[in-house]
């Protein structure tokens, strides 16, 4: 027996971890790692390239936008809204979905048909859509952003977990555990969740690379925290206009999406390799 | 002149870089228009035989030494090209598993005609040739067949199709691997009988692969026992069904329950080897297990000697296998009091089923009336939809009935609380795949106590119960602490069975529960039936397809066909003198003890 559980063990899951991990450093410690106040404009030097690159100042490591804000400060900063609404949105999403999803494929019947059509029409709306209408009625601020997203991503989890919940709920032992004397709500604690708890990890980590990328999305469009907090949706937004006169700041803040939706894809697929037993128990045998 | 010759055959394995002999040394031969039986348990690898001749193994497996040939050419060196022109043409598969074998989303039609054009029937001649063989495996209305998928088909019928499929070439051999093990007994005799009459009508040789030494003695002409990849014994069927030269088929012959005497179990204790543990064998592989095995035995493995007439036995102690003796069993010391304990009246339960136009009623259980007694094993039989199980489910709780009445241990069942937390008291359940039936993510200490959780049981009392209970079933203390996984498949069926007696339960109801498993680990469980009903007070209902278990275990028997109870009785009694149809067309379909006796269900 090896000390380290196996999904510690996978090169993808490390990977993802490492990124993850730096990425929720970085966005904890962004006082103290940051070299500018996110908001400070300096007007005299706008439109600064990296300092690697000629004509870049060292006070402004990647440079800064048209306001002269430094471009490193805001993304570090930005990865504060990232990262909060990547975790606490995911695992709202995750708590709705979940508990909707283990009633519906436990109790099966009506709970279910009703609950699956629920499913069904909240599905039919565009997501990004259904999010933008959700925010205009909502307004801007950090929590209804997560509010929208959690709105939106629950149905993903129900539907994909009430499949397995479905399936774990035809195992002789959950007929067992009712036989033996379980209540309902133990059977499902103790008999079903620790089966489809594996695949739920793994949504939560594939859904916060979505989360981060929906937030990107509405902070684009202006819909997400306001102009005052720096977001790297916003940032891109910034960037657009002057795409030919500097470049840099449009590409900063791409990379940051890019680099943190693949640590969080890496990181659920490694999961989903290590944990999902219809994946290990084809391997092992 | 032989069709399939085998000398010195040896199949290995890479395991983590070791060099393990899966098959070692297999020799035999196959005459035209023989049957050979290759018998044996599960992993003593016979199906390894079958996939040598297709040259399809699993990665690692290669053959390192020997030869097998058809029709002179060695099919081990043989080019690939080559090798693929006799595959389907000349040498036939039937699988284990017809549902599997077939492809779901083609028609039959569709499937056979890429067969035959695959052996080169012309087109224009293919239609005829297919209602020519469907007629030849007694398949009505070949011409409707044609349009059907294979899961608007029983089992039974998609074994004819394969049948079919695998005689149309006129092959010269044909490979049945456990053609009938995933199909009811009824359907086992005619599918058997099937082969037996297309192989007469070619001239074909047949290597059928079984785990059912008495099915074997029926079917084959020779018999080839293997045990961990090697010949324990090899010989004409008779021969070796009548005298048994290694200890090895015996203890499989004494396993088995017989139909007409009713006998001890010879349980082999322990487990074949696994294949990792091939290379540390120092002599008879089988010794550990073997009654007669004397220091001599563990010293250099046997070799093949001839005890008569070309019968061929792996022991250096043949003269003495026919001392092995399972004692006999007074006939079941009736134990059971007067007192009725569970009592069914009128019991019927229908299923809904279609869409939300067309919907139509399917009744599982119709009017099902009896009682079982305290400390009486009743059986339930019949083939597989004919609503042994939703009666379980029923009697358990698991399904509400839509007719009838259920009294357990004096209470009617009303879907009340009360009758509910009555019936778990008294009733439980053991359930037919402990796969599925012992939740993977526990151990198995908690699985057996899982009835103690909701009370709130200490750590400590429970640990302390896992342990009686698993002393009970015959299971060492530390399994407690093991995932299900890590058990064998005949422990794992012993961990169910303790988790249904944890509570002490007045009624057992067993679902199948030692069907899938090899004779000896069948033997094994039965016995410990046996012991706890000695040891115990408790009833039992007892559901399983084949008789010869329910002959040995239960004092009485009901008879289910298509959800009605068609004759119950005293076990004897419904055993000698069947009374109704069905039954007697069950009786017939088991393999007699004696291969010298006539199987009915094959001559008829």
């Amino acid at each position: 027996m090896n000390a380290l559980p196996r999904w510690l063990r996978s090169a993808r899951v490390l990977m993802g971890l490492t990124i993850i991990t730096t990425i929720a450093l970085i966005a904890l410690l962004a006082p103290f790692i940051a070299p500018h106040d996110p908001n400070e404009q300096n007007l005299i030097s706008t439109f600064l390239p990296p300092a690697w690159v000629k004509g870049g100042d060292t006070a402004f490591p990647f440079g800064t936008d048209s306001l002269g804000r430094c471009v490193l400060s805001r993304l570090i900063y930005g990865a504060r809204i990232a990262m909060t609404v990547a975790i606490v949105a995911s695992l709202g999403a995750m708590l709705i979905g979940a508990v909707l999803a283990h009633i519906a494929g436990y109790f099966g019947g009506t709970l279910d048909w009703l609950i699956g059509r629920t499913v069904d029409v909240w599905m039919s709306f565009p997501p990004v859509i259904l999010s933008l209408i959700l925010m205009v009625g909502l307004g801007i601020g950090l929590r209804n952003v997560i509010l929208a997203i959690v709105l939106v991503d629950w149905t993903r989890f129900c539907r994909v977990l009430r499949s397995e919940v479905l399936v774990v709920t035809r195992r002789d032992y959950v007929a067992a555990a009712r036989l033996i004397g379980f209540s309902h709500w133990r059977t499902i604690t103790r008999e079903v969740l620790p089966a489809t708890l594996p695949l739920l990890i793994t949504l939560v980590s594939l859904e916060m690379g979505i989360a981060v990328i929906v937030e990107a999305i509405l902070s684009f469009v202006g819909m997400s925290v306001g102009a005052t907090t720096p977001a790297w949706g916003q940032m891109i937004a910034d960037a657009r206009q002057y795409i030919y006169d500097s470049p840099w700041s449009l590409i900063f803040p791409i990379l940051m999406i890019f680099v943190t939706v693949l640590g969080f894809n890496v990181l659920g697929d490694g999961l989903r390799r290590t944990l999902d037993v219809r994946v290990t128990e084809t391997q092992r045998t | 002149m032989s069709l399939l010759v085998a000398n010195s055959l040896t199949v290995s394995a890479t395991l983590d870089g070791e060099h393990v002999p899966v098959i070692r040394d297999l020799s035999f031969s196959l005459a035209p228009g023989k049957v050979l039986g290759l018998v044996g348990e599960s992993g003593t690898g016979k199906s390894m035989v079958g996939r040598t001749v297709a040259q399809s193994f699993p990665p690692g497996f290669a053959v390192s030494n020997g030869s097998l040939s058809f029709a002179s050419a060695d099919l081990v060196t043989m080019d690939t090209e080559a090798r693929r022109a006799l595959l389907g043409r000349e040498i036939a598969f039937i699988p284990q598993e017809p549902l599997s074998a077939l492809d779901p989303v083609m028609t039959i039609r569709a499937q056979f005609d890429e067969h035959l054009a695959r052996i080169g029937v012309a087109a224009r001649d293919r239609r005829e040739r297919m209602l020519e063989l469907f007629e030849a495996v007694h398949l009505p209305r070949g011409a409707e067949l044609l349009a059907r998928y294979p899961h608007q088909l029983s089992g039974g019928m998609c074994q004819r199709v394969l049948i079919a499929f695998a005689f149309a070439s006129r092959p010269k051999l044909v490979i049945a691997d456990e053609p009938t093990t995933a199909l009811d007994v009824t359907i086992q005799a005619r599918i058997v009988r099937l082969i037996a009459e297309m192989q007469e009508r070619e001239n074909t040789a047949v290597m059928f692969i079984t785990h059912d030494l008495r099915l074997a003695a029926q079917v084959c002409d020779d018999i080839l026992v293997l045990y961990a990849g090697r010949t324990a014994e090899y010989g004409s069927a008779c021969n070796v069904f009548a005298a048994p030269g290694h200890p090895y088929t015996r203890c499989l012959q004494l396993a088995n329950p017989a139909m007409r005497k009713r006998r001890e179990l010879y349980a082999l204790p322990e487990r074949m080897p696994g294949l990792r543990a091939y290379n540390a064998i120092t002599g008879c592989a089988f010794a550990p297990r073997c009654p007669n095995a004397i220091s001599e035995c563990t010293r250099a493995p046997p070799p093949l000697a001839e005890i008569g007439a070309s019968h061929f036995a792996a022991c250096i102690r043949a003269a003495r296998t026919a001392d092995i003796a399972a004692a006999a069993v007074s006939p079941t010391e009736n134990r059971a009091a007067d007192a009725t304990i569970l009592d069914v009246s009128g019991l019927t339960k229908r299923f809904a089923s279609g869409g939300l136009f067309r919907r139509f009623e399917l009744t599982a259980v119709r009017d099902v009336s009896f009682t079982l007694r305290e400390c009486e094993f009743v059986g339930i039989v019949g083939e597989s939809g004919s609503g042994k199980s939703t009666l379980a489910r029923l009697i358990v709780g698991l399904e509400e009935p839509s007719d009838g009445r259920i009294a357990i241990v004096g209470r009617q069942m009303d879907g009340s609380r009360d009758a509910a937390e009555h019936r778990r008291r008294h009733v439980q359940m053991v359930f037919q795949d402990p796969q599925s039936a012992l939740n993977p993510r526990r151990r198995v200490g908690g699985i057996v106590t899982q009835p103690m959780e909701p009370s709130g049981a200490s750590r400590e009392d429970r640990l302390a119960r896992a342990g009686l209970l698993l002393s009970e079933i015959g299971l060492p203390p530390e399994v407690a602490m093991r995932y299900p996984a890590q058990l064998s498949g005949g422990q794992r069926q012993r961990v169910n069975i303790a988790r249904a007696l944890c509570a002490v339960p007045r009624i057992l109801i067993a679902d199948e529960i030692v069907s899938g498993l090899d004779v000896s680990v069948q033997a094994q469980l039965l016995n410990l039936l046996a012991a706890l009903r000695r040891e115990r007070q408790f009833s039992m209902l007892f559901i399983s397809h084949d008789l010869s278990v329910v002959r040995y275990l239960c004092d009485r028997v009901l008879v289910m066909y298509r959800g009605e109870l068609v004759e119950s009785g005293p076990t004897e009694q419904v055993f000698a003198t069947p009374a109704h149809d069905y039954t007697r067309t069950l009786l017939a379909a088991v393999p007699p003890d004696d291969p010298a006796e006539v199987w009915q269900a094959l001559s008829a």
